[in-house]
């Protein structure tokens, strides 16, 4: 403190007094807003309560009702979910979770089916081939890739791709079954270029100037699929399906729903997975390349492997977001709680059972409550994934500070 | 071991079969996300296109007009078939038509085909015949598409007479009326008046003659436009193109959401992410405060952190039950009991409404907007606080002159993301207060100007309900794609200005080196 300005006493306890109130002021708004944000498990758990312990005047529901199937019925088909029609009346009440879990957990699995393997590879690409130039502008187009609506996905994917893929299956089936092939195809070709086209294609921007060559690969697939279907499937995959399999096709379907979501969880699994294979210290991949390795053998023995927690973590937050994402199940699904193995039929998902039954069953029922436990499952669900996989990250954000990078 | 040596000496300076794959799925990436965007772009912007108006004749003599919509295989691959707009479904009760390639016989671009968008029933198709005044004089020929552009001049400055005595003369009078001035005689006048120009609106209506020769009376005050897309030169459709985009995004939804424009969902979007972000950064940032500044570092503050940060991954929807079970009946549900008795059993504040939407969205970006803020106070170096603080300052002066300015990128950073989050958000707003249909927008000049406990139109919802409750979906299809394409601008602008953002807070800080 400048002794030419000497503080009166009165001004330095107005702002001692002033200190004191802040600290006081923020410590309580800070504590309130996290309080009202973990309120929301709090709030969930004890609404659900009077659904299966109540004073004894309202109605409950047994657990056995929500986890088990119809007495009448022991196969999938047992387990129903109804509440509208059986609640309330002299019927046993129709309202077993399991179909709505089943449904979930099939299109997050379809989604990360498509997700992961899309994410993790191009992850692996820009961590290790990709020239840096690229990779810098590939990140945050990625990032608005995550930022699109879930309702234009979903509109996209239930009115547009799935009546497509109805109408031309056989065409979806020959791009999917083609791709493989054609990307390494383009290797190959790649290796017998002379070297000066090589230089101009490089490997680093082949995320680029492949695209062309997909297209063409599936403009092919498209030009090739009638045959495909005469050749291997008598002509109509459809019926191919139904009679020889036994296979229903719904409009929209799991798969449908699987793409659609694949889409939309696939830039923040990237993002994450990226972050972790680059995160990896470059002592250890330098070190593997300098003994020898090529690229793709020191991403697969020395950096995935070192890097595989964050990896996992990064699949994580990708369950979660796909057992929660709402609007595309509910656009892409049909929204039929039915529980089969045929990825071809449709399904009805948790949140999107929410979403729209919400609305119409009123406060205090005890379909509102059961709605309410279906929440409650999705929020302990997504909680515990991404708690799991924070943890993971922590540790690994050590390990890798142990290995003496930390770059 | 021997097999991966033979193909490494097969490709000599390839990574082998793996490192394709990983290049092909970042071009996978690229290319569904570029198909996506040129989808949305095309379909979207395409729809305000005046497309030309084809008239077929069919092998069997029939004839229709149309716009041609597609042309798909038929279902036993024995040919191909074309799906047209030909419109006047109130005359024939579709407005689709398909027509197998193969019994068409002749298809011509007559340049007098006429299309009449209307205020209901969609739009109409045919030539014109005769325009008849109300005095009962016929006009054919030129003389009618003269008459009937003069009669549309006309009755646009009527429509436009019409509301502006009803908005700035009737309703204020009516209201005066209500709170007991004697306004009574000014009021019949006026009303008077008001029903002088609907009799002038509604007299006179023109003859079409549709495609196939029936003939067919139009009254002139149903129809809003009227274009002769055959007869159009280029620069004539563009500026038919720039006037369907500005009406789009300037008009009200008409026809069960099918047709028309997305101004009060536009509006609606807006007022809700701005409630939103002003309700989200003071509380975010003063929790992010309390967690990187004031509480003390132990186990506690740290599971706390990662509680909420784990709370940016609950799904949204689980956010919407929480605002209808706290906000909608519980919060809204006493406010009712207490202030608005007089109106229950309808409830004002314990219904769905643009504030509890806006507290549900809040309380779901709010983990995005402590994260980034505390990103940013961690960023800053402790010397700039403990410097500070040596030279006199308290902990609040520390804060407000010197932590908080150096974290505004970065809770800036924060807020937008949290915008962008919010403005793409659809579920819990459907649990928490959004209509599919609002016409009124909920500011107006009525006391208190801003109505937090109406409900709103917002773009996303626009979408699901066009798109999947909607009539005639096949009709709503281009509106819905404009929509999306409108809501993904919306989004990527916030987005890129989000990035922005960091860039600069990265380069700005990029010296300082992190605690």
């Amino acid at each position: 403190m400048p002794d030419s300005l000497p503080p009166s006493p009165v001004r330095r306890r107005l702002r001692q007094g002033r200190d004191r109130l802040a600290t006081v002021l923020v410590t309580a708004g800070g504590i309130g807003v996290i309080a009202a944000l973990l309120a929301i498990g709090v709030f969930l758990a004890v609404e659900v309560v009077p659904l299966f312990w109540s004073g004894g005047d309202t109605q409950t529901v047994s657990p056995r009702a929500l986890w088990s199937p119809l007495e009448a019925e022991d196969d999938l088909a047992g387990y129903r979910w109804d509440p509208t029609a059986t609640l309330g009346t002299e019927e046993p009440a129709r309202v077993s979770l399991v179909p709505l879990a089943w449904g979930t957990l099939e299109a997050a699995a379809w989604a990360l089916l498509i997700a992961v393997p899309l994410a993790l590879g191009a992850a692996a690409h820009s961590a290790l081939f990709m020239s840096p130039r690229l990779r810098s502008r590939l990140k945050p187009t990625l990032e608005l890739m995550e930022a699109l609506p879930g309702v234009v996905i979903g509109f996209v994917a239930g009115l547009v791709l799935a009546p497509w893929l109805e109408r031309h299956l056989a065409d979806g089936l020959a791009m999917l079954v083609l791709l493989v092939p054609g990307l390494l195809l383009a290797g190959a070709l790649w290796s017998r270029l002379p070297p000066r086209l090589q230089q101009a294609l490089p490997l680093g921007w082949a995320g680029l100037w492949l695209l062309p060559w997909l297209l063409l690969v599936l403009a092919v697939a498209l030009w090739l699929s009638p045959w495909l279907e005469a050749w291997a499937f008598g002509g109509d995959l459809r019926q191919w399906l139904e009679v020889r399999l036994g296979l229903d096709l719904a409009v929209r379907n799991a798969i449908i729903v699987g793409m659609a979501m694949g889409f939309a969880v696939m830039p923040s699994v990237y993002s994450l997975a990226e972050d972790a294979l680059s995160g990896v210290p470059r002592s250890l991949s330098e070190g593997a390349q300098a003994l020898g390795a090529t690229r793709w053998q020191t991403l697969w023995r020395v950096v995935l492997p070192a890097a595989s927690p964050g990896v996992f973590a990064a699949v994580m937050i990708g369950a979660g977001r796909a057992v929660g994402e709402t609007m595309i199940v509910l656009m892409a699904s049909g929204n039929a709680a039915l529980m089969t193995w045929n990825p071809l039929d449709g399904l009805r998902s948790l949140a999107a059972t929410i979403a729209i039954e919400l609305p119409e069953a009123g406060p205090d029922g005890l379909h509102y409550r059961l709605l309410l436990l279906a929440a409650l499952l999705l929020f302990l669900f997504t909680f515990l994934v991404n708690t799991l996989a924070e943890l993971v990250r922590t540790r690994l954000t050590r390990r890798y500070r142990r290995l003496g990078g930390g770059a | 071991m021997r097999l991966a040596k033979r193909s490494r000496a097969r490709l000599p300076r390839g990574e082998g079969a793996g490192a394709w794959l990983a290049a092909g799925s970042v071009a996978l990436s690229l290319l569904a996300l570029l198909a996506l965007l040129s989808l949305l772009a095309i379909r979207g912007l395409g729809h305000f296109w005046p497309a030309s108006i084809a008239l077929v004749a069919l092998d069997d003599g029939r004839q229709l007009a149309g716009e041609q919509v597609r042309e798909v295989p038929l279902p036993d691959g024995t040919g191909r078939e074309r799906l047209y707009r030909i419109g006047n479904r109130d005359l024939d009760g579709t407005r689709w038509a398909w027509v197998p390639v193969s019994a068409i016989a002749a298809v011509s671009h007559p340049p007098e085909l006429m299309v009449l968008e209307r205020h209901r029933w969609g739009e109409a198709i045919g030539r014109l015949v005769a325009v008849e005044s109300e005095t009962g004089e016929r006009l054919e020929g030129q003389a009618a598409r003269a008459a009937l552009e003069n009669r549309m001049t006309e009755l646009a400055s009527l429509r436009q007479a019409r509301d502006t005595l009803r908005d700035e003369v009737v309703l204020p009078r009516v209201q005066a009326l209500q709170e007991g001035v004697d306004v009574e005689r000014q009021l019949a006048t006026a009303n008077a008046r008001l029903r002088e120009l609907q009799a002038a609106m509604q007299a006179g209506h023109l003859t079409l003659e549709t495609a196939s020769g029936e003939r067919w009376q139009v009254p002139l005050d149903q129809i809003l436009r009227v274009r002769y897309p055959n007869a159009m030169s280029p620069l004539d459709k563009l500026v038919v193109w720039g006037e369907g985009v500005w009406r789009f995004l300037s008009e009200g939804p008409r026809a069960a959401n099918t047709a028309g424009g997305v101004w009060p969902a536009i509006f609606g979007t807006v007022l809700m992410v701005m409630l939103m972000s002003i309700l989200v950064t003071p509380f975010g940032v003063l929790a992010a405060i309390y967690l990187n500044e004031v509480a003390h570092q132990g186990r506690l503050t740290r599971l706390v952190r990662i509680a909420v940060r784990n709370l940016a991954g609950v799904p949204s929807i689980v956010y919407g039950v929480f605002g209808l079970g706290v906000f909608v009946y519980g919060i809204g549900g006493s406010l009712d009991e207490w202030f608005f008795d007089a109106a229950l059993p309808s409830p004002t504040f314990g219904t769905g409404g643009l504030l509890w939407a806006s507290l549900t969205l809040a309380l779901l970006t709010l983990p995005v907007v402590i994260v980034a803020t505390e990103e940013g106070l961690a960023r800053i170096p402790d010397q700039q606080r403990e410097g500070a603080l040596a030279l006199g300052a308290t902990r609040l002066e520390m804060l407000t002159r010197v932590v908080l300015p150096m974290a505004t990128p970065a809770m800036l950073t924060g807020v937008i993301l949290a915008v962008a989050r919010a403005a793409g958000e659809v579920a819990p707003l459907m649990l928490v207060g959004v209509a599919k249909l609002a016409p009124q927008v909920p500011v107006d000049g009525d006391f208190p100007f801003l109505h937090l406990e109406r409900k709103f139109m917002h773009l996303g919802y626009h979408i699901f309900d066009a798109a999947f409750h909607g009539g005639d979906v096949q009709a709503a299809m281009p509106l819905v794609y404009a929509t999306a394409l409108l809501l993904v601008l919306v989004i990527l602008v916030l987005n890129l200005t989000a990035i922005f953002l960091r860039h600069h807070l990265s380069t700005r800080h990029g010296a300082l080196s992190r605690r």
